[in-house]
Order: C-alpha cells, then structure tokens, then sequence
C-alpha cells in the first residue's frame, strides 16, 4: 500500500520487542494494524477488505440480484 | 553461524535475481541502551544482502544520525528503512526480521527491487484515491 501511493506510510513492528506501544494499542493478538492511530484492524483479512477497513471506505455494494 | 541454510540463500538467490533497481537497506542501531535485537537485525540484512549485488546495507547509529532520523521519520530501533534507487519506499520495519518477520522483508525488498505490486487492480484503484496521509502500524510476532 506504502509503495502505491506516496500518502501512504507503513511500518511492521515486531510486537514484542515494543512493549509499550503493544501495550498501547492494545495488541492481544496478530497480526494487529492500527492506522492513523485510532482505527484498529484485527486479523489477516482479504485484501480489498483490508483496504477499505483501512481506508474507511464503505463495502462494495453487492451486484443486483438477476 | 549463519542464519540462513545453503537452501534458503539459494531460493533467496533466485528470487533476488529479478532486482533490477538499487535497494538499499538503512539500518538504525544504537549499542548502548537500545534493543538486544540490532545486532540480530544486523546480521539478517547482512546475509540478505550478501546474496544479491543490487541490495545494499548501510548502517545508521540511531543516537547519533539524528538527521536520517529525523528525514525518514525513525523514532525506534532497531529499524529498518527500505530504499529504491535512492528513493523513499516509505516501509518501515521496526525489530530484528526473523522468523516470520523475515518474509516481509523479503517482499519489501523485492517490490523496492522489482516496482511490481502484485496487489489487485480493484485495491490499486481504492489506492489511488488517498490524498491524506495514512500511517500503518502492522503488529505482529517472528512465531
């Protein structure tokens, strides 16, 4: 995501090394992203979930039923 | 003792063989009061960068570098900071990269190697979009 747009920052932090801010985020399980500091993602998910739950972006609207 | 087996570095070798742009990998240490884990993290990148002549490691005293510091943003060691030709790539890795965490560096490596972002075309697009910064903080542990 970093490498695609140039607004975007990420960092991978090895949790236990960094008790603190595991401990500040509350990380009880991973993988555990936080973004911007307030939005919380748990778990590995599909990629353009991952990227809407990032982002804020609603879920794709499901095709009409035929 | 090195950390990779002959079979890794192979496979490693085969996979780096696709770079055909610099990467460098800055790594933050500090010897007194930091992380026990630099001189793992050191020796990670090390061997990493052994195996292919388009990685480079250069390293940065945490304490002292207040100026990489402060350009790239790195405000805990031991870090790593992922460069393309010269270029911010904007991923950080914060810990020594071992077991698990190696992967990613690998990956990080290859896609400041390589340009190639094996990320979907509906992702990208959503991507596009940002205009604000977004800052990522992935969690996770080398088991």
């Amino acid at each position: 995501m970093a490498f695609a747009n140039p607004h975007i920052t990420a960092s991978a932090i090895e949790a236990t090394e960094f008790m603190e801010l595991t401990r500040r985020y509350q990380v009880t399980g991973v993988p555990k992203t936080i973004v911007n500091e307030t939005i919380e993602i748990m778990g590995a998910l599909p990629e353009e979930m991952f990227v809407r739950a990032a982002l804020q972006l609603p879920d794709e609207p499901a095709p009409p039923a035929s | 003792m090195p950390l990779l087996s002959s079979a890794d570095e192979q496979l490693l070798k085969q996979h780096l063989s696709t770079i055909t742009k610099e990467v460098t990998l800055l790594l933050f240490t500090q010897t007194f009061g930091g992380s026990e884990t630099g001189l793992l993290a050191k020796q990670v990148v090390d061997e990493l960068a052994a195996l292919s002549d388009k990685v480079t490691v250069v390293e940065k005293n945490f304490v002292l570098d207040t100026e990489d510091r402060a350009k790239y943003g790195v405000d805990k060691s031991p870090a790593i900071v992922v460069l393309s030709d010269g270029e911010d790539t904007r991923i950080r890795m914060y810990g020594a990269p071992s077991g698990y965490e190696f992967v990613p560096l690998v990956e990080a490596v290859l896609l400041a190697g390589t340009h190639e972002l094996e990320l979907e075309p509906a992702t990208l697009a959503l991507l596009a979009g940002v205009t604000t910064p977004v800052h990522l903080q992935v969690f996770s542990t080398p088991t």
